[in-house]
């Protein structure tokens, strides 16, 4: 009898320390989560905020009770913040702990890291080797998307200097890259957003305004590349409307007036962020 | 809301944010603007939101933007317009795309902290000032908050002055009107250095 009280304590204690530790690793995926929805909506800064609060919870998890799931989401939070080095650490001891995609998701953090590497040091080819490996190959998104987006930039950077028809044909060859990440991933608002782009440098301004379209329906990963997008958007639009017949330029019109009363645009042209 | 309240309040935060930041009083202006807007907003991390504003800095399209995008960009804008006219009439694509990094930051994303910096030339449009002192400005920028980011008190004052600023109603102000009476506190009562750095 004298040791139910006992009994009890040390009960009640585990109980506490499951909950607790269970708040860990719930906490580190709501803030995760919430990280990525704020991305999507154009909310930078507290999507950097979210993913580093959910770094702090995973990360206390994985002390207190290492687990597959928590160094996933722990290395998931780091790929997010690019933080490549420890999201590798991370994804390979999830991997140890049976996650099986850990491996691949380690490897691909490696080599963004690498790439990342190299641009900073101004060592730009390999860097864009490094990019188009993973474009072609990943699977992991925040490291496919990393790469989309800096080999675009690099390879646009890159083109001014060469030749018109030399210029062209390696454009040709960038939008059928991204044509390629479309085919896999369709919802993805920043492949749509690199896709306007270089349609835009190709001149070809109704793909242009229509990937733009697009890219701001699905969501973009920071609100810079938001605004840039909305740019992009007025820029084809304006253009685009002048260069059509009265019927077309009318119809255009109208749908472009209805996407900016959806998005809450003082009008046609005028993004709710514009103060200017 | 008074409005002399909420001046006292930033007054009281530009006094002691020189202490903290000696000879750099044009880095009150964004970072006490900062504070305001986001204690309103009743956001809980200041400290990731005056440290994330770095990510701003290195938009990755600006440099490959198109020639025709930049050309529309510097037409677009009227006070733009007339200050590059000759450059737009020559079609001296040289000068615009040097100056196009700078300006679309702050003229064509709006980047809130940027034209904070930037504020007494944007509002004299002086945008030649603006191209030639973008980079370093902005570099300093970083290196000063890094280095202040570092003294708790430092995050103390912030929060303090969002904080006193929020309950007295600072929302129910203008943008611009918050914005004119820092700039007003800096380069005036509060006898500090001039909201510009010498070498600019």
């Amino acid at each position: 009898m004298k040791r139910q009280p006992f009994r009890t304590a040390a009960l009640v204690l585990t109980f506490a320390v499951s909950v607790s530790c269970l708040a860990h690793l719930s906490r580190a995926k709501h803030d995760y989560a919430e990280g990525q929805d704020r991305a999507r909506a154009f909310q930078t800064e507290q999507a950097v905020a979210c993913w580093k609060r959910s770094l702090d919870e995973a990360g206390r998890e994985c002390r207190r009770r290492p687990s597959a799931q928590a160094f996933t989401v722990k290395g998931l939070a780091e790929a997010n913040l690019g933080r490549w080095r420890e999201a590798e650490a991370s994804f390979l001891k999830a991997f140890s702990l049976g996650f099986d995609e850990g491996e691949a998701w380690a490897s691909d953090s490696a080599l963004a890291g690498l790439a990342v590497s190299f641009e900073e040091l101004d060592l730009e080819a390999p860097a864009l080797r490094v990019y188009a490996q993973l474009v072609d190959k990943s699977d992991f998104k925040p490291a496919l998307m990393i790469a989309a987006e800096k080999r675009t930039s690099l390879i646009l950077a890159r083109s001014a200097g060469l030749d018109p028809d030399e210029r062209g044909r390696t454009l040709v060859a960038l939008v059928k890259t991204l044509d390629r990440l479309l085919d896999r991933d369709f919802a993805c608002g920043l492949f749509h957003y690199l896709h306007a782009q270089v349609d835009g440098h190709l001149g070809d301004l109704r793909r242009s305004y229509e990937e733009a379209v697009m890219a701001r329906e699905l969501g973009l990963p920071s609100e810079k590349i938001g605004r840039d997008n909305d740019n992009q958007l007025v820029y084809c639009y304006v253009r685009l409307r002048d260069s059509l017949p009265p019927a077309e330029r009318d119809a255009l019109t109208a749908a472009q007036t209805r996407w900016a009363a959806k998005w809450g645009w003082r009008d046609d042209r005028t993004p709710a962020w514009k103060k200017e | 809301m008074a409005k002399k309240d909420i001046e006292a309040a930033l007054a009281r935060g530009v006094a002691l944010l020189d202490k903290l930041l000696p000879l750099k009083s044009w880095l009150y202006f964004p970072v006490l603007y900062a504070a305001c807007v986001w204690a309103v907003r009743r956001v809980f991390d200041y400290r990731e939101r005056i440290l994330a504003w770095q990510v701003w800095l290195d938009p990755e399209f600006v440099r490959t933007k198109p020639d025709e995008f930049i050309l529309d960009f510097f037409c677009g804008n009227g006070r733009l317009r007339r200050e590059y006219a000759d450059e737009v009439a020559r079609g001296d694509l040289r000068v615009l795309r040097a100056a196009f990094p700078a300006l679309y930051s702050l003229v064509g994303l709006e980047d809130a902290f940027l034209k904070a910096l930037f504020k007494a030339e944007l509002d004299a449009d002086d945008f030649r000032t603006i191209v030639v002192e973008f980079a370093a400005r902005t570099a300093r920028a970083r290196e000063a908050i890094r280095a202040a980011a570092a003294d708790p008190a430092f995050w103390e004052v912030l929060e303090r002055v969002g904080r006193e600023a929020a309950s007295l109603g600072i929302h129910l102000l203008k943008d611009e009107e918050v914005q004119d009476m820092i700039v007003a506190l800096i380069k005036g009562p509060v006898g500090l250095d001039p909201s510009i750095p010498p070498e600019a």
